[in-house]
C-alpha cells in the first residue's frame, strides 16, 4: 500500500520532475525531436531580464501574501480566543473558511468585476468617502494590492483555523500563571502565546510560501501579468515560455530554478525555525 | 475561572469595576472587529450570489443591491439549459470522491510510515515527497500527459484520479500528526503480539480521524475546483467535470452574461459547502497538528 | 493495489515518454486511441463542447457519402485560445493529435511554419471544378489570410472585421444620429463626448487589450502596423485559377510575409496615445486585458456607448438579451485611412493525419453553404460566403445594418488580417503587457520602444 502510493508519486510526480530537469538541457518545441543544448538554457536565463523580473515580482508578492496571511490570521484567531461560545466560534470559522471552497479562477472573475475601475462595487463605495477612481487592475500598485488581497482572502481561513487550534492547545494553567504575575495581554502574547504556537506559525509560513511562490490563477485571470510585467509571476512566465513560445526546454529551466529557489527558501525557514521555534 | 482570576487580582471594588469595564469594552471591540472582518470576507460571495439572482440588465447597477429582494431564478435555469449540469456533477462527484478517499488511504498509511516506521532512506524519500509540492503543475503537465497517453487513459476520468492517488500534501500532513502521537501506544500493543499493520489499523488510524477530516475537506475543495488538468486530459464533454463544464458559460471570447456566469460559480460552490458543513467540527482539532518537529 | 501493475510500465518507457522522445516515434507509429481498423476522423475545435452535437451535423453529408467512417468533434472551451493551443500541443507531444483542427488567422502561420499543417495546394488543384463555386463566393482577402509561403492551408469558413457597434439607447439619449459610412475620427470623438455628457454614469467607448479589434483597430485606421507588411510570392496558382476575373484579387500574393517590427513608428505611437487621451478625457475607462466578457456585459446593460465588434457580436448581444433594435453597427471611422482589420477562421488538416483524403473531403463539406450554415448558426460569427449574407440571416438577431460586415471586405480594398507571424503567441503576450504598461505609466513611447524590442527578439528567435 505504501509502496503503491510511493510508486504513484514516483511515476506521476517524481518522473516528470526528472523529465523537467532533463528537458531543461534540451531545446524542444513539443513537435519536432529535442536537441541537446547542455546548460544553454540556463545561460540564457541568467541574462533574461524578464525572468529576473518575474522572480522579483513573485518573491515580492509571496512575501506580502504570507506576511498578511499570518498577521491577519493570527490577529483574528486571538480575537476569537476571547469567546468560549462554540456557536460564535463555528460561525466565524465558517465565514473565514468559505473562500477556501471557491476555485481561485472563479473567484478571480468575481474580483475582476468588484474591482472594475468604473463600474466596480469597491470604487463605488470608495467614491462615497471621497476616494474616487482608484485604478485597481490598471496600475502597478493597484494590481499588486488586488492580487495580494485575493490570495490572502482565499487562504485566510486555513491559517485562521491553524491558529485557533494552536491557541486552544496552550495549557490553561500556563496562562493563569502568567495572569497571576500581572502580565498584560501584549506581554502575555509575546512572552507566552507566540513561543508556544511558534511551530504552527512556522508551518503556516512554510506552506504559505510554497503556495504563494507558485501563484498563477489570480494574476492570469485578473491581469494577464500586467500592467506591463508588474504581476507576471514566474509560473506565468513558465507557462508562456512553454505553451505560447513553444520553448519547453527553456520553460523547464526556469521551473528548475524556481524549484531550487523553493527548496532553498524552505530550507532557510527550517534553519531559522530551529532558532526561534519553541518545541514544548 | 474568569471570576477567580479577577477576584485574586482586584484589590478594591473600584479597581474591580474598572477591570470589568475594560474587559467588556475589549470584548465589544473584539466582536466589532471580528464581525467586520467576517462581513468583509463574506461580501464577495454574497455579491456573487445576489448578482446571480438579478437580471443581466441590472447586474451593474449602483449602488449595488446586496440582497436579492426580487430574485430572478432564470439565470439558474439558464445554466441548466446551457450545459448538461447533471453529467458534469456526477463526473465531479466520482472523480473528486475517488481522489479524496484514495488519498486518505495512501496519505494516512505513508504518513504513518514516515513518522513511525524506521526504514532505510526514510528521510531522503520524505524530502522527495515534500519536493513534489514545489513543482508547479504547468511544468509537468506535458510529461504527465505523455504517461497518461502511453497508458491509454487519455479522455477518461481515471486520468484525473490515477496520477494523484499518492498525495504529497496529505502524506506531509498525516506525518506531522503521527509524529505527535506517543510511541508507547503501539509498543504496548506490539508486546501483546499485534503486527505492525494491525497496530496501525487498530490503534493509530482511529486516533487520526481529525486530520483525516481536514485532509478530506481540503482535498475536496482543491480537486473539486480543479481546472487545468481536466482541460488538458479530457476531450469528450461527457467526461467533463464541473469547473471545465462551467467555463462554457463564459463562452468563447467571453460572450456570456455576468449573471449566468455567477450562477454557475454559485452552483459549483454549493457541494463544497455541504461537505464543509459535515466535516467542519473536526477541522479545528485536525489542523492543530500543523507543527514541525 | 492490483492496478498498480497497470500504471508502472518499465522505467525506460516512462522516461523516454516523459522526455518526449516518444513524440517522434508517435508521429510514425499508431497511437493507442486510434488504433482500430475502422476509419475515424477527429475534429478539434475551439468552442463550446455542448455545440459538438449540433456542430456534428456539419459532417452529416460527409457521413452519408462515406458510410463506415466515424467523425468525432471535440470542443475545447478555454478562457482563451491559448488553452486550446496548450491542449493541442499536449496531444501532439503525446502522439495522438486530431486529424482536423480549427485554426484562426492567429495560428495559421504558426501551424504552417512548424510543419504541423498540411498544405492544401495539391488537393485544391485536383478538385478545381468542385471548388469553383466556393472560391467565387469567398472574398480573396480571406483566402489570402489562410496562406503561408505561397501555399493554402485552410478554406476560410467565417471571419470578423473590427467594426464599430453603437448602443442605440445611449445614442438616442445623446441625440446622435447613426453616422455615415465615411465618418471620421473627429466625428467619433464628438459623438463620444455627447454620449458622455448626456449620461455621466456610462462610458462613451470601451475596448479590450488584445490583438484583434483593440487599439490595433485605431492603429490600422491610422495607417500603422506592428510589423512591416510584405507578401510571399507563389500564390498565382490560386488567383489565376479561381479569381482571374476578380479585381479584388489583383496584387494578392502567397500570404502575408510579416517583416521587421515597426511597433514604435509614429503612426502606431499616435494611435496608442489617442487611447490614453480617451482615458484622460474620461471617454473610455481602464480596459480589461484578455477576454471581452465584462465589455459585452456592460454593453448589454447600456453602460457603454460604442465598442469595436465584428459579426460575432450580433449573436453574442442577442444571446445576452439585447433586442435587434437595441444596437447597430457601422464601419470603423476614418482616420488617415479607413483601413479595417479582420480575423478569419477555418479548419486545417494536420500532417500527421492518417486519413488525409477523408479529412479533405470533410473539410470541403464543412466549407459548403450547408456546412457554414451550421458553423455560423445564431450569428456567433460571420459566414465567409457572400451569398449567405442575407437579411433573412440577421432578421432575428439584428443589427439593422448587417451589410456592413461584408462591405468591410468589398468596399474597403485595403482591409487586412491582423498581423499573425509564426511567432504570434509571443507577439500577443508582448502586446498585452506593453499596452497595459503604457496605460499605467502614461509613457506610450517608452512602452512601444519596449514592444519593438520584444518583437525583434521574438522575430530573431524564429528565423
Amino acid at each position: 500500500m505504501i509502496a503503491a502510493s510511493l510508486a504513484v508519486i514516483v511515476i506521476f510526480t517524481l518522473a516528470p520532475i526528472v523529465a523537467s530537469v532533463l528537458l531543461s538541457l534540451v531545446s524542444w518545441d513539443a513537435i519536432s525531436p529535442p536537441t541537446f543544448v547542455g546548460l544553454g538554457n540556463y545561460e540564457r536565463l541568467l541574462q533574461d531580464q524578464a525572468v529576473i523580473r518575474s522572480f522579483w515580482v513573485t518573491i515580492k508578492l509571496a512575501a506580502m501574501i504570507v506576511a498578511a496571511q499570518v498577521v491577519i490570521g493570527l490577529g483574528l484567531a486571538l480575537l476569537v480566543q476571547r469567546f468560549r461560545s462554540t456557536f460564535l466560534r463555528g460561525l466565524f470559522r465558517t465565514a473565514f473558511f468559505l473562500p477556501l471552497l471557491v476555485s481561485a479562477a472563479s473567484i478571480s472573475i468575481v474580483f475582476t468585476y468588484l474591482f472594475n475601475d468604473k463600474f466596480g462595487v469597491v470604487n463605488y463605495y470608495l467614491g462615497l468617502v471621497g476616494m474616487s477612481g482608484v485604478s485597481w487592475l490598471g496600475s502597478e500598485a493597484g494590481a499588486t494590492a488586488t492580487i495580494v488581497m485575493v490570495a490572502v482572502w482565499q487562504q485566510l481561513g486555513f491559517v485562521f483555523i491553524l491558529f485557533v487550534a494552536a491557541l486552544s492547545s496552550i495549557p490553561r494553567d500556563v496562562l493563569e500563571a502568567v495572569a497571576m504575575d500581572g502580565a498584560g495581554p501584549i506581554r502575555t502574547f509575546f512572552a507566552v502565546k507566540l513561543p508556544l504556537i511558534s511551530p504552527t506559525v512556522f508551518f503556516a509560513a512554510v506552506i504559505g510560501l510554497i503556495n504563494a511562490l507558485q501563484l498563477f490563477d489570480q494574476p492570469w485571470v485578473m491581469t494577464k501579468g500586467g500592467p506591463g510585467d508588474a504581476t507576471t509571476t514566474t509560473v506565468i512566465l513558465i507557462y508562456q515560455a512553454a505553451f505560447q513560445n513553444l520553448q519547453f526546454g527553456y520553460g523547464s529551466a526556469i521551473s528548475v530554478v524556481l524549484f531550487v529557489l523553493l527548496m532553498i527558501l524552505t530550507w532557510l525557514q527550517f534553519v531559522a525555525g530551529r532558532k526561534w521555534v519553541f518545541y514544548a | 475561572m474568569t471570576s477567580t482570576v479577577l477576584s485574586s487580582r482586584a484589590k478594591t471594588p473600584s479597581g474591580l469595576r474598572a477591570r470589568v469595564a475594560a474587559r467588556i469594552a475589549g470584548r465589544i471591540l473584539a466582536v466589532v472587529a471580528l464581525v467586520a472582518s467576517a462581513v468583509l470576507v463574506a461580501l464577495p460571495i454574497v455579491w456573487a450570489i445576489s448578482t446571480s439572482l438579478r437580471t443581466p440588465a441590472t447586474s451593474y447597477d449602483q449602488p449595488p443591491a446586496w440582497l436579492p429582494t426580487d430574485p430572478v431564478w432564470t439565470n439558474y435555469s439558464a445554466v441548466f439549459t446551457a450545459v448538461p449540469l447533471l453529467t458534469f456533477f456526477i463526473n465531479s462527484v466520482v472523480v473528486t470522491g475517488l481522489i479524496v478517499v484514495l488519498q486518505l488511504i495512501t496519505s494516512t498509511m505513508s504518513g504513518y510510515a514516515f513518522a513511525m516506521v524506521r526504514f532505510r532512506g526514510r528521510n531522503a524519500i520524505f524530502a522527495m515527497v515534500l519536493a513534489t509540492l514545489m513543482v508547479p503543475a504547468q511544468t509537468t503537465i506535458i510529461p504527465v500527459y505523455i504517461i497518461i497517453s502511453r497508458l491509454g487513459l487519455v479522455d477518461s476520468r481515471a486520468s484525473l484520479v490515477l496520477p494523484v492517488i499518492g498525495g504529497a500534501f496529505g502524506t506531509f500532513l498525516m506525518r506531522q500528526y503521527f509524529l505527535q502521537m506517543p510511541r508507547e501506544l503501539g509498543e504496548a500493543a506490539r508486546v501483546d503480539g499485534a503486527g505492525p499493520f494491525r497496530v496501525f489499523r487498530q490503534i493509530y488510524a482511529p486516533l487520526a480521524m481529525a486530520p483525516m477530516a481536514t485532509l478530506a475537506v481540503l482535498n475536496f475543495s482543491a480537486y473539486w475546483n480543479e481546472f487545468f488538468r481536466p482541460l488538458i486530459f479530457l476531450q469528450d464533454s461527457s467526461n467533463f467535470t464541473l469547473p471545465l463544464g462551467l467555463v462554457t458559460l463564459q463562452g468563447n471570447f467571453g460572450t456570456g452574461s455576468v449573471s449566468i456566469v455567477l450562477a454557475g460559480i454559485v452552483l459549483a460552490l454549493l457541494p463544497s459547502i455541504v461537505v464543509f458543513a459535515f466535516t467542519q467540527k473536526y477541522l479545528v482539532e485536525g489542523v492543530a497538528v500543523g507543527s514541525f518537529r | 493495489m492490483d492496478s498498480s501493475a497497470r500504471f508502472s510500465p518499465s522505467r525506460r518507457a516512462v522516461l523516454s515518454g516523459a522526455l518526449g522522445l516518444g513524440a517522434t516515434a508517435a508521429l510514425s507509429s499508431c497511437s493507442a486511441s486510434s488504433g482500430s481498423d475502422s476509419k475515424a476522423l477527429t475534429v478539434a475545435y475551439f468552442g463550446d463542447p455542448k455545440s459538438a452535437a449540433s456542430l456534428s451535423k456539419v459532417a452529416d453529408p460527409f457521413r452519408k457519402a462515406n458510410p463506415g467512417v466515424t467523425v468525432r468533434f471535440v470542443g475545447t472551451t478555454g478562457t482563451d485560445w491559448n488553452e486550446f493551443f496548450t491542449k493541442l500541443l499536449a496531444q501532439i507531444a503525446a502522439g495522438n493529435p486530431p486529424d482536423i483542427v480549427s485554426v484562426a488567422t492567429e495560428g495559421v502561420q504558426l501551424f504552417a511554419s512548424k510543419k504541423l499543417a498540411e498544405p492544401l495546394d495539391e488537393y485544391v488543384k485536383r478538385d478545381k471544378s468542385e471548388l469553383q463555386s466556393y472560391f467565387s463566393d469567398v472574398h480573396p482577402s480571406l483566402v489570402e489570410a489562410m496562406m503561408y509561403e505561397g501555399s493554402l492551408y485552410e478554406l476560410p469558413t467565417d471571419f470578423n472585421c473590427g467594426n464599430m457597434y453603437f448602443n442605440s439607447k445611449l445614442l438616442k439619449q445623446a441625440r446622435v444620429d447613426y453616422p455615415a459610412a465615411d465618418w471620421t475620427m473627429d466625428d467619433f470623438h464628438g459623438i463620444a463626448k455627447k454620449i458622455s455628457t448626456a449620461a455621466p454614469d456610462v462610458v462613451a467607448f470601451n475596448w479590450v487589450v488584445r490583438l484583434w479589434g483593440s487599439w490595433t483597430s485605431f492603429m490600422y485606421a491610422n495607417g500603422g502596423n506592428l510589423l512591416t507588411e510584405g507578401k510571399y510570392s507563389g500564390g498565382d496558382w490560386l488567383w489565376d485559377t479561381f479569381y482571374a476575373n476578380d479585381p479584388a484579387a489583383k496584387g494578392r500574393g502567397g500570404g502575408f510575409q510579416w517583416g521587421a517590427p515597426t511597433a514604435n513608428s509614429d503612426a502606431v505611437v499616435e494611435s496608442l496615445e489617442y487611447m490614453l487621451q480617451l482615458k484622460r478625457e474620461a471617454l473610455a475607462p481602464q480596459p480589461d486585458a484578455g477576454g471581452g466578457g465584462t465589455l459585452q456585459g456592460l454593453f448589454t446593460n447600456n453602460k457603454i456607448g460604442m465598442s469595436i465588434g465584428g459579426g460575432f457580436w450580433a449573436g453574442g448581444l442577442h444571446n445576452a438579451g439585447m433586442g435587434m433594435n437595441d444596437f447597430d453597427v457601422q464601419l470603423f471611422p476614418k482616420w488617415k485611412t479607413q483601413r479595417h482589420l479582420f480575423g478569419t477562421g477555418g479548419f486545417g488538416m494536420l500532417r500527421s493525419s492518417k486519413n488525409k483524403e477523408l479529412a479533405w473531403e470533410l473539410m470541403k463539406s464543412m466549407s459548403s453553404v450547408e456546412g457554414i450554415n451550421v458553423l455560423t448558426a445564431g450569428n456567433v460569427t460571420t459566414p465567409a460566403r457572400r451569398s449567405m449574407m442575407t437579411a433573412d440571416r440577421y432578421a432575428s438577431t439584428g443589427p439593422k445594418h448587417w451589410q456592413v460586415f461584408y462591405d468591410t471586405l468589398t468596399k474597403l480594398p485595403d482591409t487586412a488580417p491582423i498581423p499573425a507571424p509564426p511567432y504570434y503567441n509571443q507577439m500577443a503576450t508582448a502586446l498585452v503587457s506593453r499596452t497595459t504598461q503604457a496605460l499605467s505609466s502614461g509613457n506610450v513611447r517608452s512602452a512601444l520602444d519596449g514592444l519593438q524590442g520584444d518583437l525583434e527578439g521574438a522575430a530573431n528567435a524564429v528565423t
